[in-house]
This record gives structure tokens, C-alpha cells and sequence, in this order.
């Protein structure tokens, strides 16, 4: 039977914009390492050159190329992950746009949300994937034999495996704890939103793709203060799903008009509180843990409950 | 970054839009000085950040140079909703026949710009919107698009705006949009957009921007070297100050327990845990509260550890520290090492609880366990590690406020 793919396709061709950057260096090694098919690199100056990872002892040469268009053509490239500083990635993720990459990973941190807000309006005009920014982007666990999945960033691989939950997350770190406390049950995918105001890929669209995932049983949603995208998926969810959706909120001590780390974490005006949240999620039918720990119970109570 | 009413004002005035004389002053010395410049009657503005200003008693009309100074001595020292007040606006008093409000906000929801109007402006727009939802109009601009004459003309004439403001609101709503594009704003608020002039004199009515509002988008700072003169140095937490110059970011509360992580969701999720171990019980009446958000990044250095602990330590209220870590990208490791520098180095004497989950934590709890100190506790869980931190804490406010504690127990 064939599987519909969830966010990207097993084993699909992968490149990294900033790959010969220090942080694109080190992911894309880590990236190989956790079995990610990736095809080369862009680098305008360094087009033509490759550079060699040592992947679990072995070298693997990745070739540079000058462009993204270029590298898709000779690559076949279905998805960019981009690891390019603040001030040049609004380029960096247009040329993907514009080369109609169809999944676009953003993990930089610190982009203005006017540049946020043009790639990503480009990209849903031309009905591509953006996930990010300022994410740890996106970890599959396809069950087709032979194939490792997908790492898309900076999520370390060894975690956890194949498993029926699907998870989507607006922090980095919280996604791992979640991921870890529930190891033994497994994943079919990790999505990390991200904590900007404006991300291309919303709590509320990756509810969707579990949604339509055979193979995923029931949902982790782990969201924070500002904002409204919980409130929004939890709406939908209630209307649309027949999957189970478990949720964590991170935030109920954040005093108002604090940025609490991330740039779309604020509560203001009295808007955006984890108690509002909370409530929102409630009423429409997801429950919602306390901490980390006491969500993952929820969790393995509802699969139970599901005869998983 | 929210500016205040004075430099909003600056934002404005270079795109042309009308704004009343005003002259921003910080003692009544220099209040009695704008005066004179400014005329009477005047209006004293209190410069806060957060609304409902007016109704604190943080803005007062004056109509004589003694009342002017009176009222600026009443202003000055005021803290509105625990915003201190950081000096005054001495602004012409202008007579207004009607007052609207229009913004521009970046709508997170919508992904796209908001403008927002309505013709009952003067008060919060969550007021405004929740007494005259009818009346509130809006119009959403997609980032690839451009707002232009057309569309304000006609937005104009939707708020309200009588028949011979049309042009001018239409003009200012476009220079409102210029502001906001070109300064990366995410809220540009006129609030009055108001009505002026002699009402028996047509010719002297026009509109006029009393009050406004800006937010601006401290990520777009690396493209705005001229926003330097916005930083509130006056008002700034020196610890929030200290931890920025490190590219932490720490946000002080006003708790008890140290609270330390990496990632911004973990650190508020500690944050929580704290807060909810912290509840008073049957056991204690005395609340324990987290002290701080800190958090430390991906991938930390030890130095960059051992400085968090010591801006953490650093406040007075602190008393235990919750450091919580799951490594992802951070080695445990490393962080134990800078944990160890600042207890040995720095002579460091809070009681810490440590949690360490992922990358290389057997090592780093083993480097603990061998330094064999009084003060580092270590928890298996965030819950435990929470818990644990509270009643150390709890046991060190207790001894030290006897009195406190005992009349809580009375």
C-alpha cells in the first residue's frame, strides 16, 4: 500500500541553504548522521566546490551549488532547510519561493516579522510549505522498511522511533522533553512551528496533516503565551478531527508585556494568557497538562483508551 | 520595543502628519520652561508605557503656569499600573469636536497588516470595541501588496469622517502606513485621530493626532541604527541590562526561587512548575514564586553558565536556584562544568537543584556527584527538581523573617 506522505516524502532529496556557514556546517553533519538524504548545499561564491561529512565513520561528499534553482535541477531537491543569519534570510528563503522548492524549513532565529510575513505570503500564494522560522523544524519516522525519515534542523536524532503520535510544538526544547518522556510509544512526526508572531506552518496546519495520516493515532500539541494559533487549532480540531489531541501550555506565570524569550511569546492587552488558552482548548474538547510529565500520563491514557 | 507618547510623536512628525505643539520635560524646572514655549492652557502627559493613563490621573489640564508646574509635581513621581513614569509632555490644549481612532498592527492571526478604525476614538480600543462592535472597520493588507490613495479614500469614507476630512484622514492613513512599513513597526495607533478648531469657524477645523502609539520590531533592530535614542537606559533593570550585553534574555519577577534553562518554552514551563509547587498549602501559608526567566540558549558554553548563575544570584530575592536542562543541542556536560566554576570560583552560596535530561546528562550529573557540594542538589524530573527548589526556599525565607512567618502561621 502506498503511504501518503506526511510533510515530505521518504528519502526525498534535501538541500541546506548556508550549509558552508558554522551552524549549517554542523546541522547538515548531524542531519546525514540521523539518515537525511541530503543532496548538496548553495553558496553563491563557493558554487562548483563540495564539502565532505564524515557520516558514522565514512566520508560523504555534498556539492555546493551557486543557486537553489541549480541545485534542484541537477538535485531534484523537494525540500530547503535554512540555516542563513537574520539579515539575509528573507532572500535566502525567496529564492526558494521563487525556485518553487515545495517544502522550505526556516530554523534562524531573529528575522524581522515584515520579511516573516513577505515569505510567507509568497509561498502560500504559490501553495508552497514553509515551517518556521525560528524553529527546531521537523523530525519523520516513516515506517517504509529502509528508510531512516527525515530530519529537517536541529532536532537530535536518537530520541525516540516510529510510534502512532504526531507532534507539533512552538518551542525547541519542550518538543524534545515531550519526544523523550513518551520514547517508548513513538512518533510519525515532529513539527516544530516555532515561536515567531508569523510562521508559515501553524499549530493548526499541522493538526491538519496528522488529521489526514493514516498512520498517525492521536496529536501533541504544545503551545505558549501570545497570540491566538492554540486557540485557533483547538476550534478546528473540534470540529474536524477524530483524533485525540493532547495539549501542554507553557507560560501561566508570564507577567503582561514581557517578551519571554521567543519574539511571539507576549502576552498583550490581556491577550494571549495560558489561562485563556487553557480554557479555549478545554471547551473544546483537548486536555490540557499541567507540566511536561503529567501531559505525557494524558497521553498514554488516551492511547490506552484507543486500544494503541 | 514600545516607544513612548514623545518619541512616537518624533515617528509621526517626519512623515508630515499633524501633531499638537508639544515640549517633553523631567522636572517641573523645566515643565515652568515648556510653558512658556508652549502656552496655556496646556495639557501635562505623564510618559508611561501602558494605557488608562488618564483615568490614573496621569494626564491634567492646566490653564495656569502654577497649575502647570502643580500638576507636573503630581505626574512626575507617579508609577501608573506599575509603569513608572518617565517625565511629562507639555502639550497645547486644543479644543476637539469629535475624536477617532485608526491603527495599523501587524494581525498575527491573519498573517497580514490590520488597519483598524473607528469614529468612537478617546478611550481603549478594547473598549471601543467591545461598545461599538458595528462600528469598528477594518482592512487587512496582504504583505505583498501595497496600500494605496484608492483604498484609504475609501476606508476614510467607511470610518465616517465627514465629507471635507475625507482627504485629509485618507492622507493620514497613508502616512500612518509609510510610518509603519519603513520604521518595521507592528502598531502605529493614533488614538484621538482627532477633531479641531472653533466650531463656529469651518476654516479653522482640521484633524490632528493627540495621542499615539508605537510598538516596533526589536528583531528589525540590526536595520535601524537610529533607534538607539529609544532605549529606556532611565528604566531598564540593570540584571535585564546585564544579561542582554551577553545575548541572554532575562525577564526579573518577583519571586524567590532562581529559575534557569535552555530554550524559552522549557524556561517558562519551569517557571510554571515552580509557581505551582510554590502554592500556599495547609503546610505554609508563605507563596513561593519563580525570581526570573532565564534562558540560556541552544548549545551554552560553560562561561556562558557560569554568568547566568551569577546574574541570577545577583538579585536579593533570590534564594534557591532551579537550573533545568534538557540537551539538545547543549551538552549537560558543559553546563555542569560552568555550574561548578560559578559555585567554586565565584563563591556562589545559593542552595541550586539541578535537572539534567539528554545530551551527555550522566556525564554531567557524574561531574556533580565527584565535586561533592553542600549547596547542588539534583532531581530526576522537572516536577521533582521544582519541588525541591520550593522547599529550600521556603526554609530559607522562613529562617530569615521569623516574625513574618510566624504571623503568617497565627
Amino acid at each position: 500500500m502506498a503511504m501518503t506522505p506526511l510533510f515530505i516524502g521518504n528519502d526525498a532529496p534535501v538541500i541546506v541553504q548556508g550549509m558552508t556557514g558554522h551552524e549549517g556546517m554542523k546541522h547538515t553533519a548531524r542531519m546525514l548522521a540521523a539518515g537525511t538524504n541530503i543532496v548538496g548545499g548553495t553558496n553563491p561564491r563557493k558554487a562548483g566546490t563540495s564539502l565532505s561529512f564524515d557520516v558514522n565513520g565514512s566520508p560523504v561528499d555534498v556539492p555546493v551549488f551557486g543557486t537553489v534553482a541549480e541545485a534542484m535541477e541537477k538535485t531534484g531537491a523537494q525540500a530547503s532547510v535554512v540555516f542563513v543569519p537574520p539579515r539575509f534570510a528573507k532572500s535566502a528563503v525567496m529564492e526558494s519561493v521563487d525556485a518553487s522548492m515545495p517544502l522550505i524549513v526556516v530554523i534562524t532565529e531573529g528575522i524581522p516579522v515584515a520579511d516573516s510575513a513577505y515569505f510567507v505570503a509568497s509561498a502560500v500564494k504559490k501553495g508552497l510549505q514553509i515551517v518556521g522560522p525560528n524553529c527546531p523544524g521537523l523530525a519523520t519516522f516513516p515506517a517504509a522498511p529502509g528508510t531512516t525519515g527525515a530530519n529537517l534542523g536541529i532536532i537530535p536524532d536518537g530520541i525516540t522511533q516510529r510510534g502512532p503520535l504526531g507532534l507539533v510544538s512552538k518551542s525547541g526544547t519542550l518538543t524534545y522533553q515531550l519526544m523523550s518522556e513518551l520514547s517508548d510509544i513513538g512518533f510519525t512526526a515532529a513539527l516544530g512551528a516555532g515561536g515567531d508572531p508569523v510562521v508559515g506552518t501553524t499549530l493548526l496546519d499541522a493538526l491538519k496533516a496528522f488529521q489526514a495520516d493514516d498512520a498517525t493515532k492521536a496529536c501533541v500539541l504544545i503551545g505558549e503565551i501570545g497570540g491566538s494559533a492554540e486557540q485557533e487549532a483547538a476550534q478546528w480540531a473540534k470540529e474536524h478531527m477524530t483524533k485525540p489531541v493532547v495539549a501542554y501550555i507553557a507560560g501561566f506565570t508570564a507577567p503582561e508585556g514581557k517578551q519571554m524569550g521567543h519574539a511571539g511569546a507576549i502576552v498583550s492587552g490581556g491577550k494571549g494568557t495560558a489561562q485563556e488558552k487553557k480554557v479555549i482548548l478545554e471547551a473544546n474538547g483537548i486536555r490540557v497538562g499541567s507540566t511536561p510529565g503529567q501531559t505525557a500520563s494524558i497521553v498514554r491514557q488516551v492511547l490506552a483508551k484507543l486500544g494503541e | 520595543m514600545d516607544l513612548y507618547e514623545y518619541q512616537a510623536r518624533q515617528l509621526l512628525e517626519k512623515e508630515d502628519i499633524p501633531i499638537p505643539a508639544a515640549l517633553y520635560a523631567r522636572s517641573s524646572h523645566e515643565v515652568a520652561q515648556a510653558v512658556e514655549s508652549i502656552g496655556l492652557p496646556c495639557v501635562i502627559k505623564g510618559q508611561v508605557k501602558i494605557g488608562h493613563r488618564g483615568q490614573a490621573g496621569g494626564v491634567l489640564l492646566a490653564d495656569t503656569l502654577d497649575d502647570a508646574i502643580l500638576d507636573s509635581e503630581k505626574i512626575l513621581p507617579m508609577t501608573i499600573h506599575g509603569h513608572k513614569v518617565n517625565g511629562v509632555l507639555v502639550t497645547e490644549a486644543k479644543n476637539i469636536i469629535h475624536e477617532y481612532y485608526v491603527s495599523i498592527s501587524l494581525d498575527r492571526a491573519s498573517r497580514d497588516y490590520d488597519v483598524l478604525a473607528t469614529v468612537h476614538g478617546g478611550t481603549e480600543v478594547e473598549d471601543i470595541a467591545h461598545n461599538h462592535p458595528e462600528d469598528v472597520k477594518r482592512l487587512h493588507i496582504n504583505p505583498l501588496e501595497d496600500f494605496d490613495l484608492e483604498a484609504a479614500t475609501t476606508m476614510a469614507k467607511e470610518i465616517g469622517f465627514y465629507h471635507a476630512d475625507v482627504d485629509q484622514a485618507a492622507e493620514i492613513l497613508l502616512k500612518m502606513w509609510k510610518v509603519f512599513k519603513e520604521t518595521d513597526a507592528t502598531l502605529v495607533e493614533i488614538n484621538p485621530l482627532a477633531k479641531i478648531g472653533n466650531p463656529d469657524d469651518e476654516s479653522s477645523k482640521r484633524l490632528c493626532a493627540l495621542d499615539a502609539k508605537i510598538s516596533l520590531d526589536n528583531n528589525a533592530a540590526f536595520r535601524h541604527p537610529e533607534w538607539s535614542e529609544f532605549i529606556d537606559a532611565q528604566n531598564a533593570d540593570p540584571l535585564e541590562a546585564r544579561a542582554q550585553k551577553h545575548g541572554l534574555h532575562y525577564v526579573r519577577l518577583d519571586g524567590q526561587v532562581g529559575v534557569i534553562g535552555n530554550g524559552a518554552g522549557l524556561v517558562m514551563s519551569s517557571l510554571d512548575a515552580v509557581a505551582g509547587a510554590g502554592e500556599p498549602s495547609a503546610a505554609s501559608s508563605l507563596a513561593i514564586k519563580p525570581a526570573n526567566f532565564l534562558d540560556i540558549g541552544g548549545g551554552a558554553s560553560a562561561d556562558v553558565m557560569a554568568e547566568s548563575l551569577d546574574i541570577v544570584a545577583s538579585d536579593p530575592h533570590v534564594s534557591s536556584i532551579l537550573i533545568n536542562v534538557y540537551g539538545g543541542l547543549t551538552s549537560c556536560k558543559t553546563v555542569a562544568q560552568g555550574i561548578l566554576g560559578a559555585v567554586e570560583s565565584n563563591g556562589l552560596t545559593n542552595p541550586l537543584v539541578v535537572r539534567f535530561d539528554g545530551n551527555e546528562a550522566t556525564e554531567g550529573l557524574q561531574l556533580l556527584a565527584n565535586a561533592n557540594n553542600p549547596h547542588i542538589h539534583v532531581s530526576d524530573t522537572m516536577e521533582d527538581a521544582a519541588a525541591s527548589a520550593v522547599s529550600v526556599a521556603r526554609e530559607w525565607n522562613g529562617a530569615s523573617d521569623s516574625t513574618a512567618s510566624t504571623t503568617e502561621r497565627n
